[in-house]
């Protein structure tokens, strides 16, 4: 009888330090999960803020500032387009006839 | 050295004491481990409660979860305006630590005078003050770098609007809480804005999460909004008409165009307009939207309307012969005049070369019924079904209380008034060969189906009369754009101040389609007080929709429907051995 106390008295004794560390263990992966979840954020907001800059180096307004300055070039017409006719069916030799 | 006691022979244990002393004593402690059994229970079991929420109090911390506002997009998906995360200072005062030169250097990082700073700093009855909302990454980075003590930031979210002026008056802005205020911002604000969320959760002694408690509210995020505007054609309609203010020394100017395709707006520009974003201080008439929120005396822009409506009742055909001479008509005591007197005119010259005297005598044969009704079927009148804020109606009054003289200013545009856009949508019915489609700002791949209000082959009639207005002889040659045929009328109107007419300020301008035998875009300018010497809408706003109907039709990728010069100039290389 003794024998079986002492046998669940240990048992007793290690699921409680067995409970112990695994509630340490999930807060820890929790934090894990959290600083994961505000680096996703970070990059999220990174990734917007780019997406804005890239937008707004690429405006109307200063492509063709620095198309007009840089490159000398100028807005294009009718009269300098060469308009042909896409056809899926023609083959690109006909095409650059 | 010892001594021994004889407790036994104590005297003490000699006493007799009665059983109940220690009945009683047991029994005392027995009733104090029930109180205390008792007073657990209650407190952990049965009214649990209080110390629950001081345990709270202490460890739960509720987290707001913003949501992210939507972004605006362009037909082809290129960002109009978005939110980007921008920090903002604030501070503690009390617990502020600074020197002066620290004060003088924040000062100027934050973009204010020194007294305001220090007076913000100075504050010791708020726990909590901004010091500047939004500040850019750079000088945020500048600012925590000087490490002062009570100085904290938080993020929060700007609103880009990479477009800048040329988009500006259609965008309108939201402010720093992400509340639409104006343009679209204010029309979508509600699908734009999404729902905050929230969480409930355990912060440890580092303030670092640890656990959720209950349930997680997460936020929905704004949903993005395609636009039908082209950004590449609101710029360049933008930029054509910055020039002609600038050039025609104007008050303001603004262009509307349209697919009349599918009825979506492509282009609503006006200058001057206010940059998005920066929209403190700026009064209303930089921030509205000026071809949707303001209204005018159309001029002469209404005269085509009046033909079309004859030819449909058979009162005139096309080549019917009108008498002009000598350029002035007297209807009930007030004289109309024309500007240069023309003579004998055919129903095609009238629109040509804008008789008034003309456009009054077809509509003096028709009833003031008829009229109104045509102008109420094209939208004049009441407000366009368009979700932007602001959006104005014009002013048709009814047939009834229409006196002959009125009869006869309204059919060549006074007596009523409409917005740039009103004008636009109405010319899409000689476009669309006599329907009026409805006009919308979300794109739409779905070609639009109107309703009829001119038959297809009147609509083809009046047509041929614009394209006749930008030809040789016509009010508006400058309207002509390189390759592609065009076709419309200008307007120049007297400027109503008061009760009366302002000497010498008028309003220029031109509307009109292109390619003129099968329209794809409607162009509708207005030039404001132009002041430069030039003033009519042939010579100030026709050269604004002729560089807008060209690039446009190029920018959709519409074929030139007329032959041009080519100035492709191929270089011979020499042959090699």
């Amino acid at each position: 009888m003794t024998r079986l106390n002492i046998a669940l008295f240990a048992a007793v004794l290690a699921t409680m330090l067995y409970v112990v560390r695994t509630q340490y263990e999930s807060r820890r992966l929790f934090v894990d999960i959290e600083k994961a979840a505000i680096d996703v954020r970070r990059l999220e907001i990174d990734n917007a803020t780019l997406q804005v800059e890239k937008r707004a180096q690429a405006t109307p307004l200063r492509i063709e500032k620095l198309a007009q300055e840089r490159l000398h070039m100028r807005s294009a017409t009718p009269a300098v387009t060469q308009y042909m006719r896409y056809d899926k069916d023609t083959p690109a030799a006909e095409l650059a006839k | 050295m010892s001594r021994a006691v004889l407790y036994a022979s104590s005297p003490l244990l000699a006493s007799k004491t009665p059983i109940w002393r220690s009945k009683f004593i047991v029994a005392s402690i027995a009733i104090g481990f029930a109180v205390l059994a008792g007073r657990a229970i209650y407190i952990q079991v049965i009214n649990n409660q209080f110390f629950k929420k001081q345990g709270e109090l202490r460890f739960v911390r509720t987290l707001d979860l913003p949501a992210n506002r939507g972004k605006i997009l362009d037909r082809n998906g290129l960002i109009l305006a978005s939110s980007i995360v921008s920090p903002s200072v604030w501070a503690i005062p009390e617990d502020v630590e600074i020197d002066n030169a620290d004060l003088v250097k924040l000062a100027k990082l934050l973009d204010m005078p020194v007294s305001e700073l220090s007076k913000k700093l100075n504050d010791d009855d708020k726990s909590f003050v901004w010091l500047k909302r939004q500040v850019d990454a750079l000088s945020a980075k500048k600012i925590e770098s000087l490490g002062i003590k009570g100085v904290y930031f938080r993020n929060e979210y700007k609103r880009k609007y990479p477009e800048g002026d040329a988009a500006a008056s259609l965008m309108g802005f939201a402010n720093v809480d992400g509340q639409g205020l104006g343009g679209i911002e204010l029309a979508f604000n509600q699908a734009l804005a999404g729902h905050a969320g929230s969480r409930r959760v355990i912060k440890d002694r580092l303030g670092q999460v640890v656990e959720n408690v209950g349930e997680q509210l997460p936020p929905t995020a704004g949903r993005d909004q395609q636009l039908s505007i082209d950004s590449k054609v609101q710029f360049f309609a933008y930029q054509k008409l910055r020039d002609a203010v600038l050039e025609n020394k104007a008050k303001s100017g603004s262009v509307v165009v349209l697919d009349v395709v599918t009825g979506e707006v492509l282009a609503l520009a006006n200058y001057p307009g206010s940059s998005s974003g920066r929209q403190e201080g700026l009064n209303g008439a930089q921030l509205r939207n000026r071809a949707l929120t303001d209204t005018f005396e159309p001029g002469s822009t209404m005269k085509p309307f009046v033909a079309a409506l004859a030819l449909d009742k058979g009162l005139v055909t096309p080549e019917t012969v009108i008498q002009t001479a000598p350029g002035r008509l007297t209807i009930g005591g007030a004289t109309i005049s024309d500007a240069h007197p023309h003579g004998e005119l055919t129903v095609n010259q009238v629109i040509q070369k804008s008789s008034n005297v003309g456009i009054v005598k077809i509509a003096m044969q028709m009833q003031s019924r008829e009229m109104w009704t045509m102008f109420n079927q094209l939208g004049f009148g009441h407000k366009p079904q368009l979700a932007f804020p602001g959006v104005v109606g014009g002013r048709l009054r009814a047939y009834k209380s229409w006196r002959p003289i009125e009869q006869a200013t309204m059919s060549y545009g006074y007596g009523l008034s409409c917005s740039l856009f009103q004008l636009a949508h109405a010319y899409s019915v000689f476009a669309r060969d006599g329907e009026l489609i409805p006009i919308t700002l979300t794109k739409t791949n779905e070609a639009a189906v109107g309703v009829s209000v001119i038959s297809p082959k009147n609509a083809i009639a009046i047509r041929h009369m614009l394209h006749m207005v930008t030809g040789d002889g016509g009010t508006a040659p400058k309207a002509q754009a390189v390759g592609y045929s065009v076709g419309g009328k200008t307007g120049t109107a007297h400027i109503q101040e008061g009760k009366g007419y302002a000497n010498k300020k008028y309003r220029g301008f031109f509307v009109g389609m292109a390619p003129i035998e099968k329209p794809r875009i409607v162009v509708a300018v207005m030039i404001d007080e132009p002041s430069n010497g030039k003033y009519f809408g042939g010579d100030v706003a026709a050269p604004v929709f002729s560089e807008t109907v060209q690039q446009t039709l190029r920018i959709l990728g519409v074929q030139p429907d007329i032959s041009v010069k080519p100035q492709i100039v191929t270089m011979a290389v020499e042959e090699s051995f």
